[in-house]
Order: structure tokens, then C-alpha cells, then sequence
């Protein structure tokens, strides 16, 4: 990469030299994410490793690969704890990765050193999400935004100064209002502030961290409306880190869906919200509610559960535990609810997430030793399957669950997930699904090999 | 409207905040009429006084807040009895009036008629105590409310909640003074609430559940003392989407269930649109528009309405340049805030008229929908228009067409109501 090639320059910064060459060859993106891993460590100090305790990791984000093409807008949406964030801040190298590679302009960017790290640091700029606590209540607007000019040494004072003001005008702030301090501003300015801050070393590309979440709506489209003349005015590459679907999809080109630290689809925006493909995606969508007078009467499928803890998160597919949709061995014959009945209870036994000794009416049954009396078993099972089961299940089933709650009486746990694991094993949990090449890609067993057997659900018919 | 429904009338609400700033008003002269068995929702921006009326239903404000005018009819022929004698002026058929009845009488109402629930769970509940101790004691103080109803404050004041008790209770399981019925009781709400596995959550910390979990026991400690009036402050906006909708199915469910009353505190369209029957838009302490959903979200008459709705930006299809309210949310500073329309100066359709404080007219649609503007009675006209910069120097920099006003004469841009209203308001118990 030259160090010299300098950019061709606006009337506003003209003899401020931008340092890196960001000319990418045709049909290269400018951001390429490979296999990005972050962990977190827990237990993980000096002490924790004298005492022998093992580090715990906490798996942020797992293996995520996308690509941002100069100019667009990628979004990154999911709930929190799914790691948006950690990836924002990773490929940036404001965090160092645990694995993978991030190339900007065709360059590693965790080999970068010196002068050509700097040059990044220029080129790539971010947004935080909270403008109360990301600006330094002791300077003035106008010291937070020259200060990248600054750093860089970029101009002269005078240079830096009239630039400064520039900025300021062009987020829409009075240029008078340069001495003030962040506190006599309102979150909506704050923000103007954080992205003219941003915007000071003429950057290629911005990480937007939930740019709009801290403010109010009518605020919120203000702030979007300036995102979007700033991109077409600077030719800039967002990446949008946000939770609020609307908002991903007003002003994004292109989105991913993160759930657990991975990527479980992603497409071109009018494709992914017209046509979702993956049941977690369908979910999302139909979790929003709309600001219309039909709302009341939409009828939605909400998501059951939580989001597992990325400590440990599920083999194979790590929606599998939520999913409405997890497909059951090919040669079972069962309805899909009952089906995913039986995989939660399943789970509630691999987690030993049921009380024994609360199953019946007070007191009913003497659980001593972790057992059961011999005489009590009939009764218990059957206590206890009413309380895991709405409905009562098909005999077939009736038959196998019977058994593995017996197992149960007698505290063997290991047992009970056993039989169950045998009969109901599901595609979902051996397999990790890989998320396809194409533009419009889903990381889903219905979509993949799966989809072709018998067994499997029409991934249409579950829509809410 | 047929007045025999009402739950709870409020007349005239008017609460300030007295800070160093100056007074704030919080909610002025604000009407309510709410429907037994109704979601009714109050939507808003921060500072538009919200959280102050609901805090003010409850009896929930704190110095330097105080409810300074104003009445709230409460519907409890049981309540109209008992108090009659002591304050005659604070009855009027079965309604009781419980801004002029005894600090007592409205502490006893509260759990037992009125129920709240916060916006942020982790903050509301005590880390120290089980969830399972929490919701027991909450059990526990409505049992004995109801076992004598106009007396929670002698209870509670009585030697069972002494310090000195508190501290026996760590050493003697005989001086806990949460009972083995509260505490079963307690697991059938947390049942209820749709937290599975409720003998063994309850004895976990609040630390151990995950946020929508935490939203649930909350609600659940709400209904302990089974509520005529459940008010929800933002009780999603903590939780992500798809827990969100959780929520918000088990609030509806417990409506139906229980034929409750809820009023919803919400900055959010969708969440109104999926929950309420009526709808109030608050702005600068007022009601500005309010009727049913339809209403408001259809036949909307206010600007104000009008740029809510055009800020959101539509999931079902991209909706061009989102269409912002200008400029921030007004000051509730009493010497900052005029005579007049408060949102006449970010109005786009500011006329001559909006220069004297509109009353709330009717306007078209249900019966219930009325609106505090000029634009229900005449339409807008070009010559009776205000001038663009008639609200001091509202000249904007050129290169942004979506930005603030400047403020010019050195007056604090629209930042006072976060230093003053965050403190009594919002989530913290």
C-alpha cells in the first residue's frame, strides 16, 4: 500500500494530506471479515490460575465473515449479548481478535504497524451509541472535534480550526456554539457532535454503534436523515450497528442477522425483510410491533425462552433451543409442536433444570437419596409429565418419555437425556449450518441438506 | 362518553418540580378519564411529563416534585364508605377523590388498587433478597392491608418490621415475618407470570435471571395485591425485541384474565398500536391529542401526532426521507414557557392563532377524540401563517436542512427536564 497516495480532496481540507491509499481494485469490497473470533475470558487472572480454576470462555462472537463494498451500508442486527458490538469494535482493532483475519482496502489490518496503522486509524472512524458518556464533559465541542486533527497532525492551527467549523455547520451546528460544553447540548446535538468528530480526518469508512438508540424518535430521523446525506455527500461505507430493525432497514443496503455470536442470515435488505429464510429472522421481524391501527389484530408467533448464555452455547445450530422449526430425525412421525415440546423438556433434563422434589401435590412424593420409593414411580411419572406436557402425547411417545421419567425417579439424569437423545436426536444439534456464499445467504438446516428430507418442515409454514 | 365506566377521573393534574433551575412544569392542568377494563396509553418524548402523570396517579412524587392542583377520582364504592365520614368534600357518589383524602388512606390504595410496574428490572429489584423473599413480603404486606385495609402504615410501622426483628429473623426462622402461605402464594405468581420451574426460581437471586425474567417476577409482584389499576412504565423498553413481545402477550393475557385496568407509559408507537383502546400524545405536560387508536393513528389532527408518526421509519417498506419534527423538546422551565401553543415553534403549520393557549376541541372521529389545536376548528392558511423565524433566530445552517434551531441569546438549549425530571422519574424505587 502507498503511504502517499493522497485522496482527491474537497475544497474544505485541501493540503490536509489523507495518508492511506484506499483505492481498491474493481469489485474488491473494502472491508473483508474472515472467520472473526472474539472471546472473552473469564476466571482468567493470576489468582483464578493458582486456585486451578479453568478459564471460562465467553464465545462473542464466533466465526463471523461478511464483506462491505465501498459506498454501502452493511447493518448488523440482533438482540443484545449477540456480539454486534464486540464485532464493530474488533474489526476496528479497538479489540484484538482471538482468531481471523479483517482486510481493509486489501490490507490485514492486525498486521498493520506504524505508519500504516495510523494511516487506518484515519480511514476507519466509529460512532458510539451513548453521546452522554463518549464525549469529555471538560472539553469544548470544538477541542473534541479538532482533536483527531490533532493527533494526526493534521494542517495547521488555523487549517484545523476553519475545518472544525466546517464540520460543525455541516452536522448542523452553530458555529457559535463552539466554546460550549457537551452538557449544555441535547442528546440529538451530542450526537451531531460524535459524528462530526468522526467525520474530522475525512474517514472512508464508519462504524455507526447504535447511533439513534439514546435519543428520541422524532431526533432519531433527524440524525438518520443526516446520516444518509453525509454517505451521499462524502461517499462514505457505514457499518450500522443497531437492534431497531426500522431503522436497519431505512437506511441500510445490505443486513446481517447475528444471533449468539454468528451470523445466521444475510442478504439485501428489501430481500432479508420481504422474504426472511431463517425461522430466527421470521421472529425477529414478527417481534416488532407496528405503529398502525391493524396492529391489535396482527396475529404473531412469539419466540419462547431465552437467549442461551454464550459461555456455553448449543451444539450444532445455536437457535435450536428457541426454534419453532427444529427439524426431527427423518424417520419420526410428529407434529412440529410436540416436537419441540419434547426437545425443551430434553433440554431441561441435560441441564438438570427440573425440581424433583417439588413434582406433585404437597409433599406427595419422599425423594430420599435422589429416588423415589419403589411403589411411587407409576404416580410420579405421571405427576410429573403433567407438569412438562400441556397435552397429552401421541402413545408412541407417551411410551418413550415414560421411560426416560423414570429414569428420572431414580435421579439418573445422565440416563434419561440419553433415551431421549437416541430417539429425537435432530439434524440441529449435530450439525452446525454454514452460512452459504450468495447474496442472499441463511445458515439453516431447512435451507441445506436437510431441507430434502422427508421429515423436514416446509420452511414456509411457519411465518406467525 | 358514558361517565358510569370510568375507573378513575383526573381533574386539573398539575405537578411541578421546584429545582434550582426554576419551577418545571411537569404536567399542567392535565384531564384523564380511564375506562374500567381499558389499556389506555400515554405516549410521548423524554421530558413530555409522562412518567411525572403516572407517578402522580400513584402518589409516587418526591421533593422537589409536588402535586400542587388538581383532583383524582377514584371509582371504589368499599373506599367511598369508609372515608365519607372523615371527608365528606372527598366523595361524590362512589368515587373518592385521593388528592384531598389522608396520606394513609392513599399508602393503603397502593398494591391493592393501584399496582406499578418499571421500566428497568435489574434496578428495581433488591440483589441481596431472593426473588421469591421479595414477591412474599410484597404477598404479606396486601394480605394484612386486606385483612385490615385502612391501617398497612400501623402495620408496617408495628414492632414485626423493627429493626431489632429484622435482625432475629437471620438467626430465627420463627421471626420472619413472611409466612409459609405468602411465600406459596408467591410461586403461584411467579406460575402465573409464565416462569417455569417457579419452586426452584424462586429461591434464586435477581442476579440469576435474565432480563425478561426480571420483568415478569415484577409484574407478577404487582398483581400480588390483585390491582384494579396496573401502571405500566415502559415496561419494555429495557428488553429486546422478541422479549418485548413476550411481554407485552402477557400483559394482554393477564388483562383479559383479570379484567384489569392498565395505564401504558411508552415512548413506543408499536407498543400502543399493539396494546391500547384509547391513546393520550402528551407534550410539555399536556395531553395534545387523544381518542381511540384509530384516532389518533388514522385521523390525527395534531402536527405534533403527525411527526411522531412520520419519524418512525416503516419496516414493512422503505419510506423515502424520514419526515423529523424539528428542534428538541421544548423547556418546561416556568419562565421559559409562554402563553401559547408549546409547539409552535417547531409547528410547521404555526398560524397567528397559536399564539393563545388552544383549549381541546372536539375533532372528527370517535367522540373521544379531542385536540388541542387551532387546526380543528379552521384549516391552515398561508396569510395567517406565522414568519419562519418568528421564535427567535431559527435560521439554519445551510449545508443541513434537518438541523435544531440555533439557539442565539445565550438561553440553555432544551436540556433542563433530563437534570430535573431524571432524578424523581424513571425507573429507581
Amino acid at each position: 500500500m502507498s503511504s502517499d497516495d493522497n485522496r482527491a480532496t474537497s475544497s474544505v481540507d485541501a493540503g490536509l494530506a489523507t495518508g492511506i491509499g484506499t483505492d481498491t481494485p474493481d469489485g474488491e469490497p473494502l472491508v473483508r471479515v474472515e472467520n472473526l473470533q472474539k472471546y472473552f475470558w473469564e476466571n482468567d487472572s493470576l489468582l483464578d490460575r493458582l486456585l486451578g480454576d479453568e478459564p471460562v470462555a465467553v464465545q462473542a462472537v464466533d466465526g463471523v465473515s461478511f464483506e462491505i463494498r465501498e459506498g454501502e451500508t452493511l447493518g448488523l442486527v440482533g438482540e443484545s449479548g449477540c456480539g454486534k458490538s464486540t464485532t464493530g469494535e474488533t474489526l476496528l482493532r479497538l479489540q484484538e481478535p482471538t482468531d481471523g483475519r479483517v482486510e481493509f482496502a486489501g490490507t490485514n489490518v492486525y498486521e498493520m504497524e506504524g505508519s500504516d496503522l495510523t494511516a487506518f486509524r484515519r480511514e476507519a472512524q466509529v460512532v458510539f451509541q451513548d453521546p452522554f458518556s463518549s464525549l469529555d464533559p471538560r472539553m469544548t465541542i470544538g477541542d473534541i472535534v479538532q482533536q483527531p486533527l490533532d493527533i494526526h497532525d493534521v494542517g495547521a492551527d488555523e487549517e484545523r480550526r476553519e475545518r472544525v467549523r466546517d464540520l460543525l455547520e455541516r452536522v448542523g451546528l452553530s458555529v457559535d456554539q463552539l466554546d460550549r460544553y457537551p452538557h449544555e447540548f441535547s442528546g440529538g446535538q451530542r450526537q451531531r457532535i460524535g459524528i462530526a468528530r468522526a467525520l474530522a480526518l475525512e474517514p472512508e469508512f464508519l462504524v455507526l454503534d447504535e447511533p439513534t438508540s439514546a435519543l428520541d424518535v422524532s431526533v432519531q430521523a433527524q440524525v438518520l436523515n443526516l446520516l444518509e446525506d453525509l454517505q451521499a455527500e462524502f461517499d462514505l461505507t457505514y457499518l450500522l450497528i443497531s437492534h431497531d430493525l426500522s431503522v436497519i432497514r431505512h437506511i441500510c443496503d445490505r443486513v446481517a442477522v447475528m444471533y449468539l455470536g454468528e451470523i445466521v442470515e444475510i442478504g439485501p435488505v428489501e430481500e432479508l425483510f420481504e422474504d426472511p429464510k431463517h425461522p430466527y429472522t421470521k421472529a425477529l421481524l414478527e417481534s416488532v410491533p407496528r405503529a398502525t391501527t391493524d396492529e391489535r389484530e396482527r396475529d404473531r408467533e412469539t419466540l419462547a425462552g431465552d437467549v442461551p448464555s454464550p459461555r456455553d452455547p448449543p451444539s450444532g445450530c445455536r437457535f435450536r433451543t428457541r426454534c419453532p422449526m427444529v427439524i426431527p430425525p427423518e424417520d419420526l412421525d410428529i407434529d412440529q409442536d410436540t416436537y419441540r415440546e419434547l426437545m425443551t423438556v430434553r433440554e431441561r433434563i441435560e441441564s438438570r433444570d427440573i425440581s424433583l422434589e417439588t413434582v406433585g401435590d404437597d409433599d406427595q412424593f419422599t425423594v430420599e437419596d435422589g429416588s423415589v420409593p419403589e411403589a411411587d414411580i407409576p404416580a410420579f411419572v405421571a405427576a410429573l409429565k403433567r407438569r412438562l406436557f400441556d397435552e397429552p402425547l401421541p402413545p408412541h411417545h407417551d411410551e418413550i418419555v415414560e421411560t426416560a421419567l423414570t429414569e428420572l425417579a431414580a435421579s439418573n439424569w445422565e440416563d434419561a437425556a440419553a433415551i431421549l437423545r437416541t430417539e429425537y436426536e435432530s439434524v440441529c444439534e449435530r450439525d452446525h449450518p454454514g452460512l452459504g456464499n450468495n447474496t442472499h445467504s441463511v445458515a439453516c438446516h431447512l435451507y441445506g441438506t436437510a431441507a430434502d428430507f422427508e421429515g423436514a418442515v416446509d420452511p414456509n409454514s411457519w411465518r406467525g | 362518553m358514558t361517565d358510569t365506566d370510568d375507573i378513575l377521573r383526573v381533574n386539573d393534574l398539575s405537578t411541578r418540580f421546584f429545582t434550582e433551575q426554576g419551577q418545571v412544569n411537569a404536567v399542567d392542568e392535565l384531564e384523564l378519564r380511564i375506562e374500567r377494563g381499558e389499556v389506555f396509553g400515554i405516549v410521548g418524548e423524554s421530558g413530555s411529563g409522562k412518567s411525572v402523570t403516572a407517578r402522580s396517579v400513584i402518589d409516587l412524587i418526591d421533593a422537589p416534585g409536588e402535586i400542587i392542583d388538581g383532583e383524582i377520582w377514584f371509582d371504589d364504592a368499599e373506599l367511598a364508605e369508609t372515608v365519607r365520614e372523615d371527608a365528606p368534600d372527598a366523595v361524590d357518589g362512589s368515587f373518592v377523590d385521593l388528592l384531598s383524602v389522608s396520606p394513609a388512606v392513599r399508602q393503603s390504595l397502593r398494591g391493592t388498587s393501584f399496582s406499578m410496574i418499571f421500566q428497568d428490572p435489574e434496578s428495581s429489584f433488591n440483589p441481596s433478597l431472593t426473588v421469591g423473599e421479595q414477591l412474599a413480603e410484597a404477598v404479606e404486606v396486601q394480605r394484612r392491608a386486606s385483612a385490615n385495609p385502612r391501617s398497612t402504615k400501623a402495620k408496617t410501622d408495628s414492632a414485626e418490621y423493627s429493626f431489632g426483628n429484622l435482625l432475629l429473623s437471620t438467626v430465627l426462622p420463627s421471626q420472619q415475618f413472611v409466612t409459609e402461605e405468602s411465600r406459596e402464594r408467591a410461586i403461584e405468581l411467579l406460575e402465573l407470570v409464565g416462569i417455569p420451574d417457579p419452586v426452584e426460581r424462586a429461591d434464586e437471586y435477581p442476579h440469576e435471571y435474565s432480563g425478561g425474567m426480571l420483568q415478569r417476577a415484577m409484574i407478577a409482584q404487582a398483581l400480588a395485591g390483585e390491582p384494579d389499576v396496573l401502571i405500566a412504565d415502559e415496561p419494555t423498553t429495557a428488553l429486546d425485541v422478541t422479549i418485548q413481545a413476550q411481554i407485552l402477550d402477557l400483559l394482554d393475557d393477564l388483562q383479559t384474565e383479570t379484567g384489569m385496568t392498565i395505564l401504558l407509559i411508552t415512548h413506543n408507537l408499536g407498543v400502543v398500536a399493539r396494546m391500547c383502546d384509547r391513546v393520550g400524545v402528551m407534550y410539555a405536560g399536556e395531553i395534545v391529542e387523544r381518542g381511540t387508536l384509530e384516532d389518533v393513528f388514522d385521523d390525527h389532527v395534531h402536527p405534533y401526532t403527525e411527526g411522531l408518526l412520520g419519524s418512525i421509519p416503516e419496516l414493512g417498506g422503505a419510506n423515502g426521507q424520514l419526515e423529523p419534527i424539528g428542534g428538541n423538546v421544548p423547556s418546561l422551565l416556568d419562565h421559559e414557557m409562554e402563553d401559547r401553543c408549546h409547539f409552535a415553534d417547531r409547528c410547521p403549520m404555526a398560524m397567528e392563532d397559536c399564539l393563545d393557549h388552544p383549549p381541546e376541541f372536539d375533532a372528527a372521529g370517535s367522540e373521544a377524540h379531542t385536540v388541542r389545536c387551532v387546526l380543528a376548528t379552521q384549516s391552515y392558511t398561508e396569510r395567517e401563517a406565522l414568519p419562519p423565524n418568528y421564535f427567535g433566530d431559527t435560521e439554519r445552517p445551510a449545508g443541513d436542512k434537518h438541523a435544531e434551531p440555533a439557539h442565539s441569546d445565550g438561553e440553555q438549549p432544551a436540556e433542563r427536564t433530563r437534570t430535573t425530571i431524571s432524578d424523581s422519574g424513571g425507573e429507581s424505587r
